[in-house]
């Protein structure tokens, strides 16, 4: 690497030429670009809108439906086109900001590889057809009189909110079925059972502003975790005047960790016995033990400094350092990720580290009860991995006949060892609502088009609120790019309609259903509005609805913790398999954006591929350098990867991002990289029964060379993989071509 | 850091200095460039004639019919584009007017057809050049009260023609004016317009 040293005297000066340079140059230059009269054609309109103004953008407030944040954003509309998505600057969950995977929303909506037309399978092939016989085999299959039994049938879907939750309720509700799988990889389900259990409440809200210290075991709330953008908004405060300390312990290096004061890196699974050691010290200091049962007490006991140094591979004096930290900063606040919830102990461990939080007294003071949402049909109901589990053995048993697919991507996500591709054949009649041909949607026996949010209605209620809850509206930035698409709630509404006409049939779409829902809210949550027409049009301006939630108490309720001292030795498999998260391409539902694809990790700076992190000292031990090939190998399968080594991982760990590896899913994500998921061993966790995620153990073996490297973004400019997006030559050669 | 980042460094900061540098200037000047007398751009270009799906006359509208620019490019005072006047405004005269010529019943074609007319672009800029014709009415039309208060062809033609030529005496748009950044540039100069390389280039 080239040294770049500039002192502070060579800056200043190299700006000061630099600034006369670019001023003098740029009025030489020869200009090489050639402007063409008559070539481009401009069409007018016939007769405009008069609040169409060609030239001049105006904004329309909507919901963010990237991830299930369900952040306010709004939509720059220009000339009938949606252009840019910003923050909603009223949204009290991402105050005006939004992250990478929302601004690449626009490029769900203007994907090449949009589903245009419902397709059905023939003779083994998806084959176009049109709407009406669509509709046709939906009634024949699934309508009233195809004698489907509800407890045949089943809805698998990703977490989902608002209307279009209730929409499915009553779906289910009028086959008389219960079967909703909400499947989510990212999902911190075993963290909402601990809470559920301790606190009384599965998503109290986290006040990282009160807090003084964030003590984080993977918790990477600014980039994966639950409301990543608002809490960045409210991490902002935190290390704010006085500037409160991070301190992040974990197995791979996260957005967060990389953010933090300390970054310490643990034994995979062995983040409960740290948490216990830290009880360990703050008792032994005199912390408060009163509410604590005596066998857990004891086992705190039993945890002493040298022990947990131990197993968890962090020297003494620091673990003692992290104790001191948190005795020396109050308020704190302790926090949980999927690096503690990933294994067969994950609820003990998480319960383990929820103790720290009772023995420091934050509850009531960063840990603060949520509200609850006077409207519980709205909630979101949230996805996890058990339900998955749970859908492929009624699959495997052939108990489901009919299944109807929207917002998630089992197919993709689903463990190996699931074999749920195969499993899917036990379902004689799959239906995908969809917007792109991704592996579920091709495994489907009817695929129906669906809109793209910017083209829809909806309203969404994130499962994590603010202290201000809202629901979040989603309104059309602009019309339907193919009249091909229909949009999910218009869908739903004519299933609704052939099973309850009565209650169902009064709605011309779903536009009227969802303002007829909100026109028939009780009048204490239409606030000032002087009548009905004006306080939909007010909601719609705002693009969301503020809701006075009903006032619930956390109580401190420890539960019994047993961790096991430290995961089992594999001699087969002797490094840890951490299929990380990333804010980007998430788990993998973003891979067909090419923003996504181009913009680098955070940690790695790698771009449109995967990549297999390992610690300096692993890479030595097993001769691996930087950029090598490798084989990755678990009890399930095997994948290869090149190798990024750096120091933000744990020796014990190979971690993979999840997100690539797509056998399908469109041009831009076929084929770049792969999917760690697929690694997976069948450990789930003890209590919750939920996939454990971080459990798996896998072996590095050299791979099959093959020409290549890892793009990083940046170095050598080699991120533009040769398509010269923005030229450059060095400067020696400019001098000699083009200067004076 | 590599070649890449330390370049972009240079031309961030360079063109944060001359931001700085030039901003002061143009903030002081800007109170009194009202009341000055306007110096056209000099400078002409012998572009070609464009071959346009209807040859519009843009002399029998506005020399002989005395139709104000802005009545039919109505966007420019309040955008960037002045706008090609949609075909509705076309048709809401030549339902009645000159319906039996050629030209007009090609007009009422499309009209019928429902489709916009297909018109090609004759003053181009590239994509990097941010011009506005909002700013640029409101600094020569809107702001001299000579022309704001009477607003007609005769008085805003001169100033359109500053870029465009003037159409009062052209049929079919033709590009008679440079529109380079130095043609540019020398009129900023001489009427005292912006000189930040941001001002046109965002």
């Amino acid at each position: 690497m080239r040294s770049n040293n500039i002192n502070r005297r060579d800056f200043l000066k190299i700006v000061g030429w630099g600034a006369t340079g670019t001023a003098l140059a740029a009025c030489d230059l020869p200009s090489t670009v050639t402007l063409e009269e008559g070539k481009e054609t401009v069409v007018s309109y016939l007769s405009p809108e008069e609040y169409n103004v060609p030239g001049v953008g105006v904004w329309y407030a909507s919901a963010c439906t990237q991830c299930a944040a369900a952040c306010g954003i709004q939509g720059r509309v220009f000339e009938g086109r949606a252009l840019k998505l910003e923050g909603n600057p009223d949204s009290p969950l991402n105050h005006g900001k939004l992250c990478q995977m929302g601004q690449a929303g626009i490029q769900v909506h203007y994907n090449p590889d949009r589903l245009t037309r419902p397709l059905l399978r023939k003779d083994g092939k998806l084959t176009e057809i049109s709407w009406d016989e669509a509709y046709k085999i939906l009634e024949q299959k699934a309508g009233p009189a195809s004698n489907l039994s509800g407890d045949r049938f089943a809805w698998v879907t990703g977490t989902v909110s608002g209307h279009q939750a209730v929409l499915i309720a009553a779906h289910l509700e009028s086959l008389g079925s219960t079967n909703h799988y909400t499947h989510e990889i990212i999902s911190p389900t075993v963290g909402q059972a601990v809470n559920r259990d301790m606190l009384g409440d599965a998503m109290p809200r986290l006040a990282l502003d009160k807090a003084r210290l964030i003590l984080s075991f993977g918790a990477d709330f600014l980039g994966t975790w639950i409301s990543p953008l608002h809490f960045s908004t409210e991490y902002a405060k935190f290390r704010a005047a006085p500037r409160g300390v991070l301190v992040q312990v974990e197995p791979k290096m996260t957005l967060t960790g990389a953010n933090a004061d300390l970054w310490v890196a643990v034994r995979p699974g062995t983040e409960g016995v740290l948490a216990l050691g830290l009880a360990h010290l703050l008792l032994a200091q005199g912390g408060n033990a009163a509410n604590i049962p005596e066998a857990t007490q004891a086992l705190i006991t039993s945890h002493d400094l040298a022990k947990v140094s131990a197993i968890t591979g962090i020297a003494g004096e620091r673990i003692e350092r992290i104790a001191a930290l948190l005795k020396q900063h109050s308020p704190s606040l302790v926090l949980a990720g999927a690096p503690v919830e990933g294994h067969a102990h994950g609820y003990q461990a998480v319960a383990a580290v929820q103790l720290l939080n009772v023995i420091l007294g934050n509850i009531g003071q960063t840990i603060m009860p949520s509200g609850e949402l006077p409207f519980p049909q709205m909630a979101a109901v949230t996805g996890n991995t058990r339900n998955l589990l749970t859908f492929a053995e009624a699959a495997q048993n052939k108990a489901i006949d009919v299944a109807f697919f929207y917002g998630a991507n089992p197919v993709y996500t689903a463990p190996a060892y699931l074999k749920l591709g195969e499993q899917l054949q036990n379902i004689p009649f799959k239906v995908a609502f969809s917007l792109f041909p991704d592996e579920t949607t091709l495994a489907a026996d009817l695929v129906l088009p669906i809109s793209s949010s910017i083209e829809d209605w909806g309203s969404h209620v994130a499962a994590y609120q603010a202290e201000q809850a809202v629901i979040t509206v989603q309104q059309p930035l602009m019309e339907r790019l193919y009249g091909g698409t229909v949009g999910f709630g218009n869908l739903m509404l004519t299933l609704l309609k052939t099973r309850n006409p009565e209650a169902y049939g009064a709605w011309d779409d779903y536009y009227a259903f969802l303002k007829n829902a909100f026109l028939t809210l009780p009048g204490e949550f239409k606030g000032e509005a002087p009548n009905d027409e004006e306080f939909w049009n007010q909601t719609l301006q705002v693009g969301q609805l503020k809701i006075a939630t009903l006032a619930k108490t956390l109580q401190a309720n420890i539960v019994e913790i047993a961790l096991p001292d430290a995961p089992a030795p594999d001699t087969n498999y002797p490094l840890h398999l951490v299929p990380s998260a990333q804010l980007g391409l998430w788990d993998g539902r973003h891979a067909n954006l090419p923003w996504i694809q181009e913009a680098p990790d955070q940690i790695s700076k790698v771009v449109w591929d995967s990549w297999a992190e390992l610690h300096p000292s692993t890479a030595a031990k097993l001769g691996v350098e930087q950029g090598d090939m490798l084989k990755i190998s678990s009890a399930q399968g095997s994948l290869q990867v090149r190798a990024y080594i750096f120091k933000g991982v744990h020796p014990d760990v190979v971690a993979i991002p999840m997100g690539q590896g797509h056998e399908e899913y469109g041009r831009y994500a076929k084929g770049v990289g792969v999917n760690p998921l697929k690694l997976l061993s069948p450990i789930v966790d003890g209590k919750t029964g939920e996939l454990a995620l971080y459990a798996t153990r896998v072996q590095v073996a050299p791979g099959t060379a093959t020409k290549g490297e890892l793009v990083r973004e940046g170095r050598d400019n080699s991120s533009q993989l040769g398509r010269k997006l923005a030229g450059t030559i060095p400067a020696e050669q400019f001098r000699s071509t083009e200067g004076a | 850091m590599s070649y890449l980042s330390r370049h972009w460094l240079l031309v961030s900061s360079a063109l944060i200095i001359f931001t700085l540098l030039t901003w002061g200037i143009w903030a002081t000047a800007a109170e009194d460039v009202k009341g000055k007398p306007v110096v056209p751009p000099e400078g002409t270009y012998d572009g070609k004639d464009v071959e346009q799906p209807i040859e519009f006359p843009h002399d029998v509208h506005t020399k002989v019919n005395k139709i104000n620019c802005l009545y039919c490019h109505t966007y420019a005072r309040r955008s960037k584009v002045a706008g090609i006047p949609p075909t509705g405004k076309c048709m809401g005269c030549h339902l009645h007017i000159a319906t039996d010529k050629p030209r007009i019943q090609q007009l009422t074609k499309y009209w019928e057809k429902r489709q916009p007319i297909p018109w090609k672009k004759v003053h181009d800029l590239p994509d990097f050049v941010h011009f506005t014709h909002e700013k640029h009415l409101k600094r020569f039309i809107f702001d001299k009260p000579e022309i704001a208060q009477n607003l007609s062809v005769d008085t805003v033609a001169p100033v359109c023609a500053y870029c465009h030529g003037d159409l009062r005496n052209m049929t079919v748009a033709r590009k008679v004016k440079p529109l380079t950044m130095g043609w540019c540039v020398s009129c900023h100069q001489a009427n005292e317009g912006p000189s930040d390389c941001w001002k046109c280039h965002k």
